[in-house]
C-alpha cells in the first residue's frame, strides 16, 4: 500500500513538473516585454518558386500590446509569421511546455521544448522552440497552426547581448497559384504535369533587420 | 519623293478614317481604365489570393504601370486590326475612288508611289504608337499613380516602379515594331487585292492566324524563331525576370526585315501590275 502511494505521489509530482510552463521560456518573454516599442529597417528577400521579387525594403514599428506596423514606398510582401518577436502569439491563451532536452547546432547548445496549447481558441497546434538560455533568446522555432499550416523560425543575432534579431528566416508551406487563364500572357505555356508537381511549395523568406531603435520600460 | 509624301501625309490627315482610329484607340483606353477603377482590385484579389493566406501586402499594386501593361495587351489584336484597316485605306481608297489611274497619268514612279504610301503608313503607324503611349501614361499615372508591376508569364513577376516605367516604354518600342509589320502586310494584300472590304477581311483573318500560330510548336529551332507569328509577342518578352535582351533585339531586327521584305514585295507587285 505504501508503495502504491509513494508511486502516485512520484506520478503526480512528475504531472505537474511536466505541466509547468519552462522556466527559460519564461525568462525569455520577461526579456522581451522589456521592450515597450521599437522601429527598424527591414531588407526582405522572398524566395518562393513561381514568385520574382527584388530585393525590398520596408520600415516596422512595434508597440507593446499593439499590432505590428509596417511601411513602405515600394509595395511589400510581409510574412503573416515570424515577425512575432514578443512571443504574444505562443502566451495568447493557456499552455504547457515538454521539456526536450538539448540539442547542438551551429556549435551552439540549445534548449529544446515543445509548447502544446490547453486551451482550444489557440491557433497554434505544437511548436517546438530552441532557446539559448545563456543568451536568454529564442533562436529556432518550428509552429505548426490549426488553420494556417507550418512554419519554422530561424533568429541570427547581431552581438551576445542583443534580445532583437537581426537576422530571420521564415520558411513556410505555400499553395502553388490559381491563375484564372485570361490573366496568363499570350506565350504562357500550362505544364499541367508541373502544375500538379506544384501544388504545395516551400516558400522562404530572409529578412535583415537593421537601424533598431529600442525603447526600453 | 518629298511632294509624293506630302501628298500621302496629306490624303491621310484628311480623311476622317484617320480620326476615327485615334477615337477607337482612345475609346478602348478608356474603357480599360473605367474596368480598372471598378473591377482592378477584385481581379487582383483573386490574383494574388492564395499569397494573402501567408503574406501581408504593403503597397498599391493597382497602379499607372499596371494599367500601361493592360493597354500593352490590346497590341494583341484591337490595335493592330484598327491599324491595318486604316493603312489598307490609303491603296484601296486610291483603287475604289479611281484616283490612282489620274496619279499614274502624271509623272509619277509607280515604285516611288507605292514607297510614299508605305512610308507615311508607317509613320502613321508610329504615331499612333506614341499617342497611344502618351494618352494612357498621362492618364493611368495620373489616376492610379506609380507603383510595381506585377505580371504574370509562367512565374508571377514583380517589377519595381523605375524598371517597370522603363520596360513598359521599350515594350511601346517592341509594339510599336509588331505594329509597324502588320501595317505593311495590310498594304500589301491592299496592292493584291485591291478591294477595300475584302482587303479587311484578308487583314482580319492574317491577325487572326497569327495568334493562332503563336502557340503552335513547329518542331523546328529555326522556324520557331524567326517564323513571324513566333516574333510577334518580342513585346511581352520584356516582363519576363529574366530578360534575353539579345534575343529581343534580334527577334526585333527580324521583324523589321519581314517589313522590309513585304514593303519590296508589294512595290514590284505593284510595278508588275496594271492600273486598272
Amino acid at each position: 500500500m505504501i508503495r502504491l502511494v509513494f508511486i502516485l505521489f512520484l506520478f503526480v509530482a512528475q504531472m505537474g513538473a511536466a505541466q509547468s510552463i519552462d522556466a527559460d521560456l519564461l525568462q525569455i518573454k520577461e526579456r522581451m516585454d522589456g521592450v515597450k516599442q521599437f522601429s527598424a529597417t527591414i531588407t526582405l528577400n522572398l524566395e518562393v518558386p513561381f514568385i520574382n521579387m527584388p530585393t525590398k525594403s520596408a520600415k516596422v514599428n512595434y508597440a507593446q500590446g499593439k499590432k505590428m506596423m509596417f511601411s513602405s514606398s515600394d509595395f511589400v510582401m510581409l510574412p503573416k509569421r515570424g515577425l512575432d518577436f514578443s512571443l504574444s502569439e505562443i502566451f495568447k491563451y493557456p499552455f504547457i511546455t515538454v521539456d526536450r532536452g538539448f540539442e547542438t547546432r551551429n556549435g551552439k547548445s540549445l534548449k529544446v521544448i515543445n509548447v502544446i496549447p490547453t486551451d482550444k481558441r489557440s491557433e497554434l497546434a505544437l511548436a517546438t522552440l530552441y532557446m539559448d538560455v545563456k543568451a536568454k533568446r529564442m533562436v529556432e522555432s518550428e509552429i505548426n497552426t490549426r488553420k494556417e499550416g507550418s512554419y519554422t523560425l530561424f533568429m541570427q543575432y547581431a552581438s551576445v547581448k542583443d534580445i532583437l534579431p537581426s537576422y530571420v528566416e521564415a520558411t513556410f508551406a505555400i499553395e502553388r497559384l490559381k491563375i484564372p487563364l485570361n490573366f496568363m500572357g499570350k506565350d504562357t505555356k500550362i505544364d499541367r504535369k508541373k502544375m500538379r508537381s506544384m501544388e504545395t511549395k516551400t516558400g522562404k523568406i530572409k529578412m535583415q533587420i537593421t537601424d533598431y531603435d529600442i525603447m526600453y520600460k | 519623293m518629298k511632294s509624293l509624301l506630302l501628298a500621302e501625309s496629306m490624303k491621310i490627315a484628311k480623311q476622317s478614317k484617320t480620326y476615327y482610329a485615334l477615337g477607337a484607340i482612345f475609346l478602348i483606353e478608356l474603357l480599360i481604365l473605367i474596368t480598372a477603377y471598378y473591377q482592378g482590385s477584385t481581379i487582383l484579389d483573386l490574383l494574388l489570393d492564395n499569397l494573402k493566406q501567408s503574406f501581408y501586402f504593403e503597397g498599391d499594386l493597382l497602379n499607372g504601370n499596371l494599367i500601361m501593361y493592360i493597354v500593352l495587351n490590346s497590341l494583341w489584336f484591337n490595335v493592330p486590326l484598327i491599324l491595318m484597316i486604316v493603312t489598307s485605306g490609303v491603296l484601296t481608297d486610291e483603287y475604289k475612288d479611281g484616283t490612282l489611274q489620274t496619279v499614274m497619268l502624271q509623272a509619277v514612279k509607280k515604285w516611288k508611289f507605292m514607297l510614299a504610301k508605305y512610308v507615311i503608313a508607317v509613320c502613321f503607324t508610329l504615331f499612333v504608337i506614341i499617342f497611344m503611349m502618351i494618352s494612357t501614361c498621362v492618364l493611368a499615372y495620373s489616376l492610379f499613380g506609380k507603383g510595381d508591376l506585377v505580371v504574370y508569364l509562367n512565374t508571377l513577376n514583380f517589377f519595381e516602379t523605375y524598371d517597370a516605367f522603363h520596360r513598359i516604354c521599350l515594350a511601346f518600342a517592341s509594339g510599336a515594331i509588331a505594329m509597324v509589320f502588320y501595317c505593311t502586310v495590310s498594304i500589301t494584300l491592299a496592292v493584291v487585292i485591291k478591294e477595300a472590304a475584302k482587303t479587311w477581311i484578308a487583314s482580319a483573318l492574317f491577325l487572326v492566324i497569327t495568334n493562332l500560330l503563336l502557340k503552335v510548336d513547329f518542331g523546328l529551332k529555326v522556324v520557331n524563331d524567326y517564323f513571324f507569328p513566333k516574333l510577334i509577342d518580342t513585346w511581352q518578352q520584356l516582363f519576363y525576370y529574366e530578360t534575353d535582351w539579345p534575343h529581343i533585339l534580334s527577334n526585333n531586327m527580324v521583324l523589321i526585315a519581314y517589313s522590309i521584305a513585304l514593303m519590296i514585295l508589294g512595290i514590284v507587285v505593284f510595278h508588275k501590275k496594271d492600273i486598272g
